[in-house]
């Protein structure tokens, strides 16, 4: 049967096929939905403690034009930065800060801790 | 990633950190699955059709069609060639200058926008559509002519002959140098490191160009190999015989590029460049592995294996066949060429929505390039346009480009197995060489699917 070098290649591109979607299929940690609060506002709870984000950085989705709420508390002074829509708020030792804001341009854009480079998490907005 | 945000955002920049994947303000959605699902489909039946449809004897090379005589005249006179290589030695002067003098805040200066985005991006597009442009404009050539006469060594030759056997490995290593400094080195995204790379880059190839004469740039400047790689797709090319701008076929251009060793490097530092730069934005990557130079460098490291495992796979049976044809330097050297649409659609794919969005992001900057209030442009108050192109339009591009680069790549290599072999043979060639495309453009698919 795989003598015949048409059917060699079908048998190859089709395994190919099949790696590659299952592969796909498994592509990754699926996004978060943040909780939404009673006025339609989607909240980000984030956590920095000890040099990384509790639970590892997360892609949250969000649809576009939701009012958005990013909570960070961080047990160090850094600034957080929202990256593409360029919100940014300082946080001090110990506590937390907030950006809010309407994800109202799609894509994918990073949440970080500008100082020390510590991603926080990602936000994807479709 | 860097920021994008207005000049005088109020908020007092820390140093910008630079995350995992290169350079940039956002990232693209991953695309629709059915629009994925349907550009998988579309490169396997590209790739079938091309083996039972198209043409099964050597293609007869066309000549093209001669541009009419004045555009022709314009197009080549040298003063006009002079003034363009002139204004991007200002351009690359001025970067340079930005960099190294203007604000460190690499949200505020315009020299690692300039050359990521602007030059590495831009030339894309620039070469589909005019030829090898970098060729035309390349500002050390002109630097060269000028230090060539200061120190009273011919330009053309040189002081030693370039052996044959170099071919393009120089050219492979610059782009192979470029892509580790843009998608893993920590500080890319300073505009210091930017101004110190460019002027590193250009004194060792003005040294190398005094040393072995201006041929050096034709092998050896991977950003010229670059451009003339994707510019031998354009619709503009030169005869052969007179040199005459002409209107021409893609897969006569791709058939024309000269064959030398280390193309097939050129090739993989390429894809491979641009694939570990879309496998880093995977949100499997990210959660996998920490950013860092050492994951970087690994991660393209094995971007360049992988790419190369897959073509030499392509290419076993071509590499154990005798080629034909009379002059038929064949192997798998031959099929090289072959492989620059599946780079160009690569390169789509993935900036496309970059040069559309952050390439905005020049023109603000450029109106405070050293960061002294000015207003140069009138676009100093300005933020990135998000909305000029949609997330649809950006996915059709993507794929688009993709199954593109196939289809094109797909006839190329057909192309020139019909040339380089007989008949029979020429056939068996085609499947590894399409199941090894198939891999690279499923696999392309799957990048911006899974992103």
């Amino acid at each position: 049967m795989f003598r015949r070098p048409e059917s060699r290649l079908a048998g190859l591109v089709a395994a190919l096929v099949l790696a590659l979607a299952g592969c796909a299929a498994a592509a990754g940690p699926a996004t978060v939905a943040p909780a939404v609060a009673a006025d339609g506002t989607h909240r980000i709870d984030l956590a920095f403690a000890d040099g990384a984000v509790s639970g590892g950085p997360a892609r949250y989705a969000v649809a576009v034009g939701s009012p958005v709420e990013v909570v960070v508390a961080s047990d160090v002074a850094d600034e957080v930065h929202l990256h593409g829509y360029d919100r940014s708020s300082f946080v001090t030792a110990g506590a937390t800060t907030t950006l809010r804001f309407v994800a109202d341009v799609p894509g994918v854009f990073e949440i970080e801790l500008e100082q020390r480079g510590a991603r926080l998490a990602q936000l994807e907005v479709s | 990633m860097l920021v994008a945000g207005p000049a005088n955002s109020g908020v007092a920049p820390q140093c910008c950190t630079v995350l995992a994947h290169g350079i940039g303000t956002r990232s693209d959605l991953p695309v629709p699955v059915g629009l994925a699902a349907a550009a998988a489909a579309a490169t396997l039946v590209i790739s079938f059709a091309v083996l039972a449809v198209l043409w099964r004897s050597p293609r007869r090379r066309g000549t093209g069609r001669p541009l009419p005589a004045g555009l022709a005249a314009v197009l080549d006179a040298a003063p006009l060639r002079l003034g363009l290589q002139l204004l991007t030695l200002a351009a690359a002067v001025a970067v340079v200058t930005v960099g190294l003098a203007g604000p460190p805040d690499p949200a505020r200066n315009l020299a690692p926008w300039a050359f990521y985005v602007t030059f590495w991006v831009g030339i894309v597009p620039a070469s589909l559509l005019l030829g090898p442009v970098w060729r035309v404009l390349n500002p050390l050539r002109l630097l060269h002519r000028a230090v060539a006469a200061m120190l009273r060594i011919d330009p053309g030759a040189g002081v030693r002959e370039l052996p044959e056997k170099i071919g393009y490995w120089p050219a492979a290593v610059s782009l192979a140098v470029f892509g580790w400094f843009e998608l893993a080195f920590p500080a890319r995204a300073q505009p210091v490191s930017v101004a110190v790379f460019l002027l590193a880059y250009a004194g060792v190839h003005l040294a190398a160009a005094t040393v072995f004469g201006r041929r050096w740039f034709d092998r050896g400047d991977g950003f010229e190999v670059y451009s003339v790689l994707v510019g031998a797709l354009a619709p503009l090319g030169r005869r052969a015989g007179d040199g005459r701008l002409v209107l021409r076929n893609p897969l006569d251009g791709l058939a024309a590029v000269p064959l030398a060793p280390g193309l097939v490097g050129v090739v993989v530092a390429l894809l491979g460049a641009t694939a570990y730069d879309g496998l880093s934005r995977t949100q499997l990557w990210n959660a996998l592995v920490p950013p860092g130079l050492a994951t970087g460098t690994g991660g393209l490291l094995l971007a360049f294996v992988l790419v190369g495992v897959v073509f030499g796979l392509g290419t076993f049976t071509v590499a154990s066949t005798r080629p034909s044809a009379a002059g038929g330097a064949g192997g798998p050297v031959a099929f090289a060429p072959t492989l620059a649409p599946i780079a160009a659609g690569y390169a789509i794919a993935h900036y496309f929505s970059l040069l559309v969005f952050d390439g905005q992001q020049v023109g603000i900057l450029a109106s405070d390039p050293l960061g002294t209030g000015a207003d140069l442009l009138g676009t100093a108050g300005r933020t990135i346009d998000y909305t000029v192109v949609g997330t649809t339009t950006i996915a059709l591009v993507q794929l688009g480009g993709i199954v593109l680069g196939h289809l094109v790549a797909a006839a190329s290599a057909h192309d020139q197995a019909y040339r380089l072999f007989p008949r029979r043979v020429a056939l068996r060639t085609q499947y590894p060489m399409l199941a090894a495309m198939v891999t690279l453009t499923i696999g392309a698919v799957g990048l911006v699917f899974a992103a």
